[in-house]
């Protein structure tokens, strides 16, 4: 589904990927650790196709096209979901006019037919049930005065919308108590399918209790430097990023957070 | 030294006599004073941003024809006066008739009725200020009066409909006075529209005297061609408890000016001001408001958004003015402002003056851009980038124009709304 080859991108000069080599299939889930700063996010923006990260060589194919070829919104169309690791609030666009615009986007895109405002209300509220949320949360400004936790639920609320073929979700379990763990992991198992992969970004072990990834990988100071199984995740957690020859200082100052 | 220019004596010449006898001898009175009224340069402050705009020729003297076109306008529910070229229509026209309203046409007045609107006129805006705002009083041809005697309310709001037609050059001088009688209360919403495109100038001047505990709601909406220069002004006295609301939506022109001038002059008092400005291509439109706390223990917030596209420029002046009596005032200004186009300028400029001590004021104005990461998060959702880029500049103003408190305004600021997003943003 997803081939990363020999990636690099950098932002205002400075060389944050250094040849990211990564192969997804469909259906699987992969999970990518390390240390912060290590470029896990420029990563995520970088697929999504946020401009500011300059891609200064390799190639990324999705599903045999070349993605850094497309638009941000095309490859949101043809697939790519990046859940933010920071949600960007947007006053004055209410939740339900940002979704529904959305979902409307990738329905034409699709062919099918846009929904109109009750059809979608009806949705969004069955859909905002299962991530937690209460209804009236469509009502106010994108993710406006939302807290951590809330902001992530409608991160996965959007992805459930969305239906993408390859989720990114950056962090998407940072922030929350148990309970809300909890329901992002059901949503983001909801999302599991043969046809469909996903990306999480992740420090926490606990949350690979809840999504068990196929693949675990360790992303230090730009490259991928060790991967495996679920086991590595739980060797980590044991032993830090120190034995594989990084600092892990930085890490377990915010696993302390 | 170049002499500064002054106001063409065309400008001045007799125009027609349809008006009761009081009225025609202010109009001649206030001609007089006018012979030599120098126009507004770079040097005069309060046109410092806008005078290049200006460009009264000669042509632009006459005064349109108000009559012999088919009017437009009767889409408008309810309460409805046509003006066409400064003229109101009686047969386009919906007058409301009740017990305590008096809603009539300055050409239907007798000659009482006359005499004391001639001593009101021109009483609520500061000459200096509103220069050429002026010129009304010294041409217009007819004038919409309301008065509402004490606690009459107007059930439905009143629609006033200024039309000009452009198919020479020429001007148009419309003008309304609104009497509003102790805890009367009335929404006059007011459209300025224009059809042909010769050059033309409406200069329009709509007064308000609120007694105490009269509401006022107003809403503006200002769309006329790309032929048409707007000198508005329109001046508010309140009396104690009194409330004026304002909603201005305004469209870019070739000149665009309006004044807006408050006076809270009775304990109590509130006024509520809210405008939101568009401005694409080469287009302008400039702001000036004042509001004056004379009395104590008035309320006034103030709130305007301006958004520039293209090469156009986009002016806001906000006086708050806190005379020395008007202790425990409270004053709210906040303007802020969109550049959608590095070619495209705003320039805002707050003024406060205090002169008492015990009071709140507030004021704050930012110029910014449409911000690239909320750009990002939308259109990574697969919304087109167009789309994204409508959705995030109404938010900038949306706050403001569901606060207008009609539907069918609010649909006609969308429609236009939406015509200026086709031209500003390009499907890619
Ligand atoms: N817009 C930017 N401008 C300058 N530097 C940036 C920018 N975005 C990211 N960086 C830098 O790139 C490096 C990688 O950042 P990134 O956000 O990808 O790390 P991360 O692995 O996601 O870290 P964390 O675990 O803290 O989320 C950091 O040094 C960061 O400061
Ligand atoms: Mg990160």
């Amino acid at each position: 589904m997803l081939s990363i080859k020999n990636l690099h991108a950098s932002v205002e000069g400075k060389e944050i990927l250094k040849g990211i080599n990564l192969e997804i299939k469909a259906g699987e889930v992969h999970a990518i650790m390390g240390p912060n700063g290590s470029g896990k996010s420029t990563l995520s923006q970088v697929l999504a196709g946020n401009e500011a990260f300059e891609v200064t060589e390799g190639e990324v194919i999705l599903n045999g096209e070349n993605l850094l070829d497309l638009e941000t919104e095309e490859r949101a169309r043809e697939g790519i979901f990046l859940a933010f690791q920071y949600p960007v609030e947007i006053p004055g666009v209410s939740n339900l006019q940002f979704l529904r615009t959305a979902v409307n986007a990738m329905r034409k895109h699709r062919g099918e037919e846009e929904m109109n405002a009750a059809e979608f209300m009806k949705l969004a509220k069955e859909v905002s049930k299962q991530v937690d949320l209460d209804p009236s949360f469509l009502k106010r400004g994108v993710n406006e005065g939302f807290s951590g936790g809330e902001k992530k639920r409608n991160e996965i609320m959007q992805a459930l919308l969305l239906q993408p073929k390859l989720a990114i979700l950056d962090e998407t379990d940072s922030g929350l108590d148990i309970d809300a763990l909890k329901v992002v992991s059901d949503g983001v198992n909801a999302l599991r399918s043969e046809d469909r992969a996903i990306l999480m970004v992740t420090h926490y072990q606990r949350l690979l209790n809840h999504i068990v990834p196929d693949y675990v990988h360790v992303l230090a100071g730009g490259r991928i430097i060790k991967s495996g199984g679920r086991e590595l995740a739980l060797e980590l957690e044991e032993k830090g990023y120190g034995w594989l020859g990084i600092k892990d200082e930085e890490t377990a100052d915010s696993a302390a957070n | 030294m170049k002499p500064a220019p002054t106001l063409s004596a065309a400008f001045l010449e007799s125009a027609g006599q349809s008006l009761p006898k009081a009225l025609l001898e202010l109009r001649k009175q206030r001609g007089t004073a006018l012979v030599d009224m120098p126009l507004p340069t770079r040097k005069t402050e309060n046109w410092k941003y806008s005078s290049k705009y200006l460009k009264l020729t000669d042509e632009m003297a006459s005064t349109l024809p108000s009559q012999g076109k088919a009017l437009t306008g009767q889409e408008v529910p309810g309460y409805r006066i046509v003006f066409l070229n400064g003229v109101i229509q009686p047969e386009a026209s919906e007058f409301p008739k009740a017990d305590g309203i008096r809603v009539a046409s300055f050409r239907d007045l007798d000659d009482q009725e006359a005499a004391e609107l001639a001593d009101q006129l021109d009483n609520t805006l500061d000459d200096k200020a509103v220069q050429l705002a002026r010129l009304n009083a010294a041409r217009f041809e007819d004038g919409l009066l309301i008065r509402l005697k004490p606690d009459a309310v107007l059930d439905q709001p009143l629609f006033v409909i200024h039309e000009v037609t452009a198919d020479a050059s020429g001007s148009a001088f419309p003008r309304i006075f609104v009497d509003a009688g102790r805890h009367s209360q009335a929404t006059l919403v007011e459209e300025y529209r224009s059809s042909g495109s010769e050059p033309v100038m409406v200069n329009t001047v709509t007064e308000f005297k609120l007694a105490d505990g009269a509401k006022i709601t107003n809403v503006r909406l200002t769309m006329e061609g790309e032929n048409v220069q707007h000198i508005g002004a329109t001046g508010v006295r309140q009396q104690r408890n009194a409330r004026f609301e304002s909603h201005t939506v305004g469209f870019g022109g070739p000149l665009r000016r309006h004044d807006l001038h408050v006076r809270l002059e009775g304990e109590g008092g509130e006024c509520k001001l809210n405008g939101v400005v568009v401005t694409q291509g080469k287009q302008h439109f400039d702001n000036h408001t004042t509001i004056e706390h004379v009395a104590a223990h008035c309320n006034s917030e103030e709130t305007y958004r301006n958004i520039a596209a293209d090469q156009s420029h986009a002016v806001f002046n906000g006086r708050i003015h806190i005379h020395q009596d008007a202790q425990k005032s409270n004053a709210d200004m906040n303007n802020k402002n969109l550049l959608l186009s590095n070619g495209a300028e705003i320039d805002t400029k707050p003024e406060l003056e205090i002169y008492a001590d015990d009071v709140k004021c507030a004021h704050g104005a930012t110029i910014g851009q449409l911000d690239e990461i909320s750009l990002f998060y939308l259109v990574s959702r697969g919304i087109a980038r167009r789309e994204a880029n409508v959705l995030l500049t109404m938010a900038f103003i949306n706050e403001l124009v569901e606060q207008i408190p009609l539907e069918t305004v609010r649909e006609t600021a969308h429609t236009r709304l939406n015509q200026f997003f086709d031209q500003t943003f390009q499907e890619v």
